[in-house]
């Protein structure tokens, strides 16, 4: 089969092309969102969001509601009740969204297992089911993804300062409560597009992973925000691509895409590398001494011209 | 400076509005009227009058524990008032205000953030811009200003976290400058910065406070206290005095603030 043949045969297959177009949202959305997520050091809150979702799904599903309400009504309930258990200052948010998690998913198992099709949705909820994406799920998926990234957009500036400096944004006036809560809702939005590709178990990696990867590529958030979108993007392709000719379950080849691309970028990102900045220290190693005696000079004739500096040095020699 | 100007303050930050009332208005007013703090049932500030007004350098002086960061907390909105009240030019305030610009004592930032100099100080430009648009030339070049200001413009485009602590603090300092308030309260600027950066700071305050803005800052630095500030505030979880660095620091306030430990080097200073 020539290179080409091999890439195009999959998109014979009307799935595979919905398929594709799937995860290369999900990959471009919670790449984008994961780059907030992973600065603020929510990867739990994420993982806990993914699953407390489910009951909401669940239960859309026995009353045959729409499962993007119930997953973001359970997602909210969630988020606010997490603030309410801090309320008391004695448990810490990740005691309290261990709490609720584990609760909530419980909930959702113990709901689902009254349905006769048990088995079967609770693999699909848990891995995702991505080769079953229907027209309709791909155009709210676009839909909802888009309007995540609009508003990220948006409201950039004030995501960036609540993640950098909760205390500036407060004395500014900004209400951090209703800007945590406007970034949970973005980041379940965000969690909800990715559950039937994905499942909910390794949407955590797609938040996590490509984020993670940008990081370790850039120092500027607007060029890891764009990175961590490629490679999302880039993972998603590359991981349906395996899953078609190695027959691995979907999801999981995503993701190990994914891990390959961050275990080369912590090996070798050119200023953070594992391997790189060792080499750079050891080619450095031609020249010990200047290691040793940094050489100074420049800064020490900075600060005695610094203006502020000077008059108090006179003024210490005509006392003295 | 051209910030620091206020013809082109007022041109490059239209919607400013606390630097452009307090260019008309050189008698902003900030006081706290029988202010009191608790913790639980902790006190840490009990029945505290103050009045600040334009153009004023102020220190507040107390040991630890005394009250010097609540107050600053308290002033700014961050803290809300158990009793009494906060008053803005005569209207009492509940929470945080644009005209007032606080300035923590080592900001809790996460220091490996991807975030350059020069955008932490754009942070200070708020309010008034197009979602979409991106910061323009002038905000840029505002923004540059500030940092230039307190001597950090060569560093513009390194990340934060790759400064010293004194570099950091002078950025964070140049974004309170770009927020244009009338009041500026500063938990401990003189601590841990080096003798050019307190020359610079005080060289800012002085700047500050010919434009008519109110400068408060909480000190342990007692001589600093005396030279460079109008007026001295002894706290002691009560106001123990309040005037003059001249009148408030004598042997007597400063016993009764801190008790004996403190007075002794420093009533040969006053003598």
């Amino acid at each position: 089969m020539s290179g080409l043949a091999w890439l195009v045969e999959p998109f014979a297959h009307g799935f595979m092309v919905r398929a594709t177009l799937a995860i290369f949202i999900v990959g471009i959305v919670c790449g984008v969102i994961g780059v907030f997520v992973t600065l603020r050091g929510l990867a739990f809150m994420g993982d806990a969001l993914a699953h407390a979702i489910f009951p909401g799904v669940v239960i859309a599903f026995v009353l045959g509601g729409n499962y993007l309400v119930g997953a973001l009504v359970a997602a909210t309930l969630v988020s606010l009740g997490i603030g309410v258990i801090g309320q008391t200052g004695r448990l810490s948010n990740d005691t309290a969204i261990g709490v609720l998690f584990a609760g909530a998913f419980a909930l959702g198992v113990a709901i689902i297992s009254t349905q006769e099709t048990f088995a079967r949705d609770v693999t699909g909820f848990l891995f995702g089911s991505i080769l079953g994406v229907g027209r309709d799920d791909l155009l709210l998926s676009a839909a909802i993804g888009l309007g995540v990234l609009l508003l990220m957009l948006l409201f950039r500036r004030e995501l960036t300062t609540v993640a950098f400096d909760r205390t500036f944004a407060a004395s500014v006036g900004m209400n951090l409560w209703a800007w945590d809560q406007l970034f949970l809702l973005l980041l379940s939005l965000s969690i909800v597009v990715s559950l039937q590709t994905v499942g909910n178990i390794l949407v955590l990696a797609m938040l996590v992973t490509p984020a993670a990867t940008a990081r370790l590529l850039s120092d500027r958030l607007p060029v890891a925000l764009g990175l961590a979108a490629l490679i999302g993007a880039l993972s998603g392709v590359a991981g349906l691509y395996l899953s078609y000719y190695a027959a691995f379950a979907s999801g999981s080849s995503v993701v190990l895409v994914a891990t390959a691309i961050f275990v080369l970028a912590l090996l070798f990102s050119p200023k953070a590398g594992l391997v790189t900045t060792r080499v750079a220290r050891w080619l450095h190693h031609g020249h010990p001494e200047r290691d040793r005696f940094p050489d100074r000079s420049d800064e020490i004739a900075d600060y005695a011209s610094t203006p502020a500096a000077s008059p108090r040095l006179d003024g210490g020699m005509e006392t003295g | 400076m051209a910030f620091l100007a206020p013809s082109t303050a007022s041109a490059s930050l239209p919607s400013a509005l606390s630097g452009a009332a307090s260019e008309r208005l050189p008698k902003t007013r900030l006081e706290a009227c029988r202010l009191g703090i608790h913790f639980g049932d902790r006190s840490a500030l009990e029945a505290v009058d103050l009045v600040f007004s334009g153009g004023e350098a102020v220190s507040i002086l107390g040991p630890n524990g005394a009250g010097k960061s609540t107050l600053l907390k308290a002033l700014s909105g961050m803290l809300l008032p158990t009793h009494g009240e906060i008053r803005l030019d005569g209207q009492p305030v509940r929470g945080c205000d644009r005209r007032v610009v606080y300035v923590p004592q080592r900001s809790a930032v996460d220091w490996t953030f991807p975030i350059s100099v020069l955008d932490v100080a754009l942070m200070g430009i708020t309010g008034h811009r197009s979602r979409l648009r991106p910061f323009s030339a002038t905000e840029r070049g505002t923004a540059r200003d500030a940092l230039a200001a307190v001597g950090m413009d060569h560093l513009a485009r390194v990340q934060i976290g790759q400064l010293s602590g004194g570099q950091q603090q002078r950025v964070f300092l140049a974004r309170a400058l770009l927020q244009e308030g009338g009041i500026y309260l500063l938990d401990e600027p003189f601590t841990g910065v080096d003798v050019p950066t307190q020359g610079l700071l005080v060289e800012l305050f002085d700047r500050l406070k010919r434009r008519g803005r109110i400068i408060v800052y909480a000190t342990h630095d007692l001589a600093l206290a005396a030279t460079s500030s109008d007026r001295v505030v002894l706290l002691n979880r009560r106001l123990v005095a309040d005037g003059t660095p001249a009148a408030v620091l004598t042997p007597d306030h400063l016993r009764r603030a801190f008790g004996g430990q403190a007075v002794v080097p420093f009533s040969g200073m006053t003598a």
